[in-house]
């Protein structure tokens, strides 16, 4: 049997007919994806840092609180008042309150998901005329989940507006 | 035989009487068969004996497969961290754990894109928006993107400790973001709603039934993520024992020219 020095071969990279080196698809599809993944990141990053923290204001701290300034636009949230909810020709009337403070908003259309009296709400718009303009709703359902026979969802339903979450 | 070997010990002997038997086993197909009974019984509780929300009505079912899926996908990217560790700071580097952690990866990942896609759907329902930038979806994009990245770097090339070793280190701090994740909802307002199980405040109420129905969707989850880590890593396996035949038959032909001689050699073993 012949032995054959490591040194003796030839261990340049194996080129092809072209006298090209066969191109690594794998090497190179891991590469874009991770330019990808960093472009990505960046985006979810700036997203983060200017929507992300603070999702919104309580209705309490409108004109109170930095970065809640009436004067621009803002994410308001508020518990949908009993009894407050309207509809004025195409738009949607209604209070959201926090803390004992309240703040009436039109919305023009219907909210949709599970809008409905004394659920907490995030409100998208700009006040004017100390009316929150909407034109975004989306409501925040509470982390308890309670059976529609339960005898505590009368209990909690009532608790709920009671307390303007 | 190392403890991780052990663990896999009914891998077969080589890809080429893999290709005859797959990555299967026993073992493999009995957890297989207890996945496919517990999804069932998911599917009865979930779709049948739990009861509807007061405010989300049958939207609420949603959650047997929202928050397992995002709880088994939390607990692969642990397994992936506890073998990266392994991997690094223990005596015997064996390429398992590696491959361990890069299955892991890869089935939470899976796991999270399903989470996010039955998350957008229940927010679509309840919140009347699919997506929106918030703590819990922003942390939950960036660990998902996080990982794609970390499955890519294992793709990088080199030899299979390289790629070891540098997933390994990604591994170890990628996983620290899923503490950010889940205390996302406490540290900064959220739309999305905090953690009503593992939430340390008391009081929080969930219906028996629903609390059952979502234990049943953890354990079904979970023997799901456990059967496609077995057969994922057994694959990866193969594939590393495929590379380092393709590198032995390549230096067994430029001996044989370097020889004159053909000398086609068999491929070692990947430990």
């Amino acid at each position: 049997m012949t032995e054959v020095h490591q040194s003796e071969l030839d261990l340049s990279p194996r080129q092809n007919e072209a006298g090209r080196r066969a191109p690594n698809r794998r090497h190179w599809g891991a590469i874009i994806v991770l330019v990808l993944v960093l472009f990505a990141g960046g985006v979810i990053v700036t997203q983060f840092l200017t929507s992300a923290v603070d999702y919104y204001c309580n209705v309490d701290e409108v004109g109170v609180r930095d970065g809640c300034d009436p004067d621009r636009r803002i994410r308001l949230q508020g518990t949908v008042e009993e009894g407050s909810v309207d509809r004025v020709g195409s738009a949607t009337v209604f209070t959201i309150s926090f803390n004992g403070v309240t703040m009436p908003v039109r919305y023009e259309g219907e909210p949709g998901g599970i809008f409905k009296e004394c659920i907490p709400v995030v409100v998208h718009g700009e006040i004017v005329d100390d009316v929150l303009v909407g034109d975004r709703v989306e409501v925040r359902h509470s982390n308890e989940y309670l059976s529609v026979n339960d005898e505590r969802v009368a209990d909690a339903v009532e608790a709920a507006c009671e307390g303007g979450s | 035989m190392t403890s991780t070997d052990s663990a896999l010990a009914a891998t077969p002997a080589s890809p080429d009487e893999s290709s005859r038997h797959g990555t299967g086993t026993k073992a493999t197909r009995v957890l297989g068969v207890a996945t496919i009974v517990s999804m069932g019984w998911l599917l009865v509780f979930g779709l049948g004996f739990s009861p509807a929300d007061r405010d989300q009505e049958e939207a609420v079912r949603i959650l047997y497969v929202h928050v397992p899926t995002i709880w088994v996908a939390y607990l692969g990217f642990a397994v992936t961290a506890l073998c990266s560790g392994i991997y690094l700071f223990g005596k015997k580097k064996s390429l398992q754990l590696d491959r361990i952690a890069g299955a892991s990866a890869e089935i939470a990942v899976a796991f999270v894109a399903v989470t996010l896609a039955v998350g957008a759907m229940w927010g679509r329902i309840t919140w009347g928006v699919y997506w929106q930038w918030d703590a819990r979806l922003t942390t939950t994009a960036l660990l998902f993107v996080t990982y794609i990245g970390y499955l890519a770097v294992r793709r990088l090339g080199g030899s299979h400790e390289q790629r070891a070793k540098r997933s390994a280190v990604i591994g170890l701090i990628a996983v620290l973001e899923v503490p950010l994740v889940h205390w996302s909802v406490r540290l900064w307002r959220s739309l999305h709603q905090e953690a009503t199980v593992l939430n340390p405040d008391d009081g929080v109420q969930i219906d028996g039934l629903m609390l059952f129905s979502l234990f049943v969707g953890v354990i079904a989850f979970t023997l799901l993520y456990a059967w496609l880590l077995l057969h994922r890593s057994r694959g990866m396996w193969m594939e590393d024992v495929l590379d380092d035949r393709g590198l032995d038959d390549a230096l067994a032909a430029r001996r044989a020219e370097a020889g004159g001689r053909p000398s086609p050699e068999p491929a070692g073993e990947t430990s």
